[in-house]
């Protein structure tokens, strides 16, 4: 009895803790609930770089997401996928063509000469640009969209001011030229960038700097039209340029600040095509459709059951509807915790779950009903029911498992949604159906009014139940 | 009521090949179709392609006063070079009000001008009701792949699991059943892929994954049963042992079946349309996956027992595992 009453008391504060949980964390809805769009960016390889490499893809993934910036959108999501594609999540967005547009084109890096006697509206711009830039962060926070797209409109009139300020070689010196960049460690905790040039682009780079050594000006290292970095050339080269393809951009970077700047650079460098691979777009009011229709089925679902149950079953059925819906709140609950962001085949996993989670307790209830029309007393079948029934309950839960691991391993987006719901409902549904209904079950047998085989069998013989209910 | 399920086994067996057959001729069939070329009709997901779905915004006055009129969107699709689409009137804001068109895949300037050119004709979308999907057919390879490549992982790690809680032979029946299963939804989205013109998409995928976790699931209470009773009689012959599990455990079979069921209608019902194609896979899947259980993977383990002279069961007593949760009393 203590046993039983310490885990009812462990159940209690799960219960609590799950209905806390469930009314404080909310579940991020997937793109397909909250409507927005969706991109799959293949990056392809070209006669250059016929592998695309981790060095590459990332090179794009930087270059998408300053692109991505610049569209002013409230949480995308950026990341890469398997070993050749970007996945770009936009909630929300009421352009999606502008966002294809802006995403689907090579990026664009080139070195200019900054024009003459401009350098005091470089340095205005320049830190006017990082005031904005700061509170562009502060806004994303407060998730306020209309000061977030003011703000982005302000930054880019000034991207737009900085770069009338600086004009373009001829030829122009781009990204094609450009044959590699990465941070460099110096002494002491700063770090360099190292940028190299072919040899077109050495004899072009040398130019450049020659014009520019000892002025004061800057060279503008643009992406995509925008300014990344402004190095300065010193007067020592005044004579020749900087010659040999290799230069150093030197300036107190931290390992973070080159490495970033490394990428940048070779992305915009890149010579692969990107395409864009897949997109879906769903409309907001589409998907809140979807929910109210989902959630109409679980519940539809659930009561369904819940009325079987206890139609069948009676009591243990009752106990069963009970651990039921625990079932539900604690694996709600466990979402919430784990950040599991809800899809459409997300909620089908969970609907599905529910029903699957019946199957522990009507296995159970099956084996106590043989026991007691074995003959045996209500306490022992109701024992030897859950005790029995445990090995076909593992078995089975184990190979649900491994059609989950082997989804979520090899499937994409989507389908480990599913995955992972179907797996965490099931692993709860060991807990409740096992656990839980135990307790209830024991606590109720322990209750002599409760002690009826009726309400646990329908037309028991007459013969057992006389000598059961002695 | 008792059933006798190796008495009439024969029987069984015709009955699923029987649907087996006419799936795999329903295959063969779409497989010579020009529009299909496949053992199914393949989504979106699959081939690629550009799928557009607009609704008219209702609340603008006059938007809404006549139905769409299909032969406008086919002149208006056939205008910008894409007469070969697939067009559809579909039911929105109580009438015809929307659309949903397949076709090629398109790029962004494409699909603005059909949009424009559209909207011209039949009145204004709502863009919050829109739905664009388009495929790379790259992609759509990669993602069959893997799917399959997920089915066959997930096979090999169940008959590995089963070998080692039963034996060999209980497994080797267990993945016979699950293909059963596989093969009747398979076959029944082939016919309705002809019939009723249903394509299959990625969660087709997940839900045969589906299928095969709960196909199994039903087995191995069943085998489990089989195993129980061995232990306790393993004079008895194997055919009537596993007669009996199967009664024994019948209306545990039938009641999960039906709570799945239940839930499933719920989804297919009230789902939407996404989840439908879904929800039905998994109807048929879990039907066929509790009939196998019962009438394919018990029959045949009794089959293959007598034949290979184990039809008592005295030698696999052995392999009887206890219950791990001895320690609860």
């Amino acid at each position: 009895m203590q046993r039983q009453r310490s885990l009812l008391a462990l159940i209690l504060v799960l219960v609590i803790a799950a209905i806390t949980v469930i009314a404080t964390i909310p579940i991020p809805l997937g793109l397909d609930l909250r409507g927005g769009s969706q991109l799959t960016i293949q990056v392809k390889p070209s006669a250059e770089i016929p592998r695309i490499t981790e060095r590459e893809l990332e090179g794009v993934r930087k270059v998408v997401e300053g692109r991505i910036n610049g569209l002013g959108v409230s949480e995308p999501v950026i990341q890469t996928v398997g070993t050749d594609k970007i996945l770009v999540q936009l909630p929300g967005v009421n352009d999606p063509e502008q966002a294809e547009r802006i995403l689907g084109g090579t990026a664009q890096l080139e070195f200019r000469t900054q024009k003459p006697s401009t350098e005091p509206q470089l340095y205005a711009f320049q830190s006017s640009r990082a005031g904005l830039k700061a509170k562009q962060e502060e806004l994303r926070k407060s998730n306020d969209k209309a000061a977030i797209a003011k703000n982005q409109e302000e930054l880019q009139k000034n991207n737009q001011a900085i770069a009338e300020l600086f004009e373009s070689t001829k030829p122009p010196l781009d990204g094609k030229y450009l044959k590699d960049a990465a941070g460099e460690p110096t002494q002491g905790n700063n770090w360099n960038v190292a940028i190299r040039f072919d040899q077109k682009g050495g004899e072009l780079f040398a130019e450049l700097t020659k014009n520019l050594a000892g002025t004061g000006r800057s060279i503008g290292i643009f992406l995509d039209n925008g300014l990344i970095s402004a190095p300065t050339v010193g007067p020592e080269f005044a004579a020749t340029g900087i010659t040999g393809g290799s230069a150093v951009i030197t300036g107190r970077f931290t390992a973070q600040e080159a490495n970033d700047l490394g990428v940048q650079l070779r992305g915009g460098a890149l010579p692969v095509p990107v395409e864009i691979a897949e997109r879906r777009t769903v409309g907001a009011t589409l998907g809140r459709d979807s929910i109210q229709s989902s959630i109409y089925a679980g519940v539809g679902g659930l009561t369904l059951v819940l009325i079987f149950m206890v139609f069948y079953y009676r009591l243990p059925g009752l106990i069963a509807d009970v651990a039921l819906v625990i079932y539900s709140l604690l694996t709600w609950a466990t979402f919430a915790l784990l950040g599991v962001t809800l899809t459409l085949p997300g909620i089908a996993g969970f609907i599905l779950s529910i029903g699957m989670a019946v199957d522990a307790n009507v296995l159970i209830f099956e084996r106590t009903r043989e026991e007691l029309q074995a003959g045996k007393s209500l306490y022992r079948s109701v024992e030897s029911g859950f005790y029995r029934a445990f090995s076909s309950i593992l078995d089975s839960n184990v190979t649900t498992w491994i059609a989950c691991a082997a989804l979520f391993w090899l499937g994409s987006g989507l389908v480990k949604g599913f995955a992972l719901t179907l797996a965490l409902g099931v692993a709860v549904s060991m807990f409740t159906a096992i656990t839980c209904s135990r307790t209830l079950m024991f606590l109720a047998i322990a209750i002599p009014s409760l002690r009826k085989p009726e309400l646990f069998c329908p037309n028991l013989p007459t013969s057992n139940k006389a000598e059961v209910t002695q | 009521m008792k059933l006798n399920i190796n008495k009439s086994r024969s029987l069984w067996w015709i009955i699923s090949a029987v649907i087996i057959l006419a799936g795999i001729i329903s295959m063969v069939i779409s497989w010579q179709q020009p529009d299909i070329r496949a053992p199914l009709r393949p989504g979106l997901d699959f081939v690629g392609g550009t799928r557009l779905q607009f609704v008219r915004d209702c609340n603008k006055p006059g938007n809404c006063d006549q139905a769409i009129d299909i032969n406008a969107v086919r002149d208006v699709a056939k205008e910008q070079g894409l007469g070969d689409s697939s067009i559809q009137v579909i039911s929105e804001n109580g009438g015809e009000n929307g659309v949903l068109i397949r076709t090629k895949n398109l790029d962004v300037e494409q699909r603005t001008k059909l949009q424009n050119a559209l909207s011209e004709k039949i009145g204004v979308f709502d863009p919050q009701k829109n739905q664009i999907d388009s495929v790379g057919p790259t992609l759509g390879r990669e993602l069959f792949r893997s799917g399959v490549i997920a089915l066959i992982v997930s096979f090999i790690g169940i008959t590995i699991y089963m070998s080692f809680r039963f034996q060999l032979d209980y497994a080797v029946f267990a993945i016979v059943a699950l293909f059963h299963d596989i093969l009747i939804t398979v076959g029944v989205f082939s016919i309705l892929g002809l019939v009723l013109g249903i394509e299959v998409d990625s969660l087709f995928i997940v839900a045969l994954l589906t299928i095969t976790g709960f196909s199994v699931n039903d087995t191995v209470v069943i085998y489990d049963r089989i195993r129980e009773t061995i232990k306790i009689n393993p004079q008895r012959p194997i055919a009537e042992i596993v007669d009996d599990a199967v009664n024994q455990t019948l209306a545990r079979s039938i009641n999960t079946t039906l709570t799945v069921l239940l839930t499933l209608l719920a989804i297919f019902l009230f789902g939407g349309e996404t989840l439908r194609n879904f929800s039905l896979a998994l109807i048929v899947g879990f039907t066929m996956g509790a009939y196998s259980s019962i009438f394919i993977a018990s029959t045949l383990l009794v089959w293959w027992r007598e034949r290979s002279g184990q039809s008592y069961a005295v030698d696999s007593a052995e392999s009887i595992d206890t219950p791990a949760s001895s320690q609860d009393s």
